[in-house]
């Protein structure tokens, strides 16, 4: 069917768009500069299209093994482990709108989302429960990469970013612990960062570092509170990008040797 | 009807650029070494069981957020310290081998293993077994590994439930 014998709606007599026209088509226009594809592609070229074209989407290549989507391949970890993540960023930015980092204020803010902000029990839960899975997730995730030899040339650095994201994963975790500056949270750091003081040499100073002084108090909050929204965040994020951007130039996902 | 094809260039070939990216190295990328194998279109294949997944994931973190509220006990206070205090059970394991010795349970030991780690690919040269679950070639550092996971769960599940007053071994039940 070819486009010039088709009667297009809303053009004047000489087939020029006219004021109406224009009007009509500037919903496709604005479309079409969004997004180079359409939203229910026809054809593979197309459908090709719509995963290049799309910044989110061209994480992937245009095809992937079919392999790789069985479930049993990854168990769905990898995603998994963002998903928590990209959760616990959300319902994180959401609390920092009601978070103070004082030890006069924090504890009281914890009351306030409990008693008085809209959904703010429901918003602590569900920070609080995606932080404890992400931890548990990375590290199964780590796990089946081992257990399917997926660490092995050419992935080696990819898992070597990996052990940085799981370690990161940690003291993410680990710096949001103390933030609601409770009992458990309190003694649960007292004892977390003595630990770095067992280190050689610089053990009290690495604490001291730590904490800005040497005791957990206003000043380890503080930090605390910046590693935890501010610094650690952002170095995750890019990392899982590098890690994202590896898994491809690796070759895509483990696969098997042809038997 | 709305005409679903733009009128003009998708996708606007620039006059300046005269090559794609393979054709600037002489050898094969990595990615182009793959032999096909069965491929499925990313899009719908792969990115609708990934918008599944992540609706699923919600769902369940969301359910149990209604069912269990975060626990928050009294306000930190320096003059009341908790016996024990516990470090988050994810360090449980290395409180628990700190009980034994500081430097080697907190920092030795710890250190060592994410050396370890690190250098893991490098150690396990022989090619072989990749994208196998358990592969029989890879089976002595699968228990290597195991055995390294299996001692750190215990040590942990230990930390969490059987460490009382003082750090005494404790019976939960
Ligand atoms: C924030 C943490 C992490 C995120 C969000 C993440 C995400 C992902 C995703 C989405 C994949 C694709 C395959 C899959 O879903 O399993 C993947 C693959 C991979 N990950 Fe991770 N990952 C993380 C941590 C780790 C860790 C801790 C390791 C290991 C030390 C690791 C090593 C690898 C390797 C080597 C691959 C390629 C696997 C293969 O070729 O089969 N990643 N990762």
């Amino acid at each position: 069917m070819s486009m010039d014998k088709v009667q297009i709606p809303w053009t004047d007599s000489d087939g020029k768009p006219g004021f109406w026209g224009a009007l009509h088509s500037l919903p496709r226009r604005v479309y079409h500069s969004v997004f180079r594809s359409r939203p229910i592609p026809a054809n593979d070229l197309e459908r090709s299209q719509a995963v290049a074209a799309n910044f989110f989407f061209h994480l992937h290549s245009a095809k992937v093994q079919e392999r790789t989507l069985r479930f049993k391949t990854t168990l769905g970890l990898g995603l998994l482990s963002l998903y928590t993540f990209v959760i616990l960023v959300v319902t994180g930015i959401l609390l920092m709108f009601y978070y103070v980092p004082t030890p006069v204020e924090a504890y009281d803010r914890m009351l306030d989302l409990r008693g008085a902000v809209f959904f703010g029990t429901f918003l602590r839960n569900l920070h609080r429960w995606s932080a404890h899975a992400m931890v548990g997730l990375v590290f199964l995730h780590l796990m089946r990469v081992f257990l399917t030899g997926a660490h092995k040339a050419p992935r080696e650095f990819n898992w070597m970013v990996g052990i940085v994201l799981f370690l990161l994963t940690l003291l993410l975790s680990f710096t949001g612990y103390l933030l609601p500056w409770d009992q458990l949270a309190f003694w649960a750091i007292v004892v977390g960062t003595s630990i770095a003081s067992y280190a050689p040499v610089v053990g009290d100073e690495l604490r001291y570092v730590l904490l800005g002084g040497d005791s957990v108090g206003a000043e380890a909050l503080l930090r605390f509170y910046v590693l935890h929204v501010a610094v650690l965040p952002v170095v995750l994020t890019t990392l899982i990008g590098l890690h994202f951007w590896r898994i491809r130039k690796d070759g895509g996902l483990a696969k098997p040797r042809e038997k | 009807m709305l005409e679903d094809k733009p009128t003009y260039e998708r996708f606007p070939i620039r006059p300046g650029k005269t090559y794609g990216l393979m054709c600037v190295v002489p050898t094969a990328t990595e990615a182009t070494k793959i032999e096909t194998e069965k491929q499925v279109h990313a899009w719908p294949a792969a990115l609708t069981r990934e918008l599944a997944l992540f609706v699923l994931t919600l769902v369940i973190l969301s359910v149990v957020a209604l069912l269990f509220n975060a626990p928050l006990e009294e306000p930190a206070s320096r003059l009341h310290p908790p016996n024990p205090a516990k470090a988050p059970w994810y360090f449980l394991g290395l409180q628990e081998m700190v009980a034994y010795s500081a430097f080697w349970g907190g920092i030795g030991i710890p250190g060592l293993l994410v050396l370890l780690a690190l250098a893991a690919p490098y150690l396990e040269r022989k090619p072989g077994g990749e994208g196998v679950w358990f592969h029989s070639s890879r089976s002595a550092a699968n228990w290597v590994f195991l055995g390294i996971v299996g001692t750190l769960l215990v040590l942990t599940a230990i930390g969490t439930f059987f460490r009382g007053e003082n750090w005494a071994f404790v019976v939960p039940w």
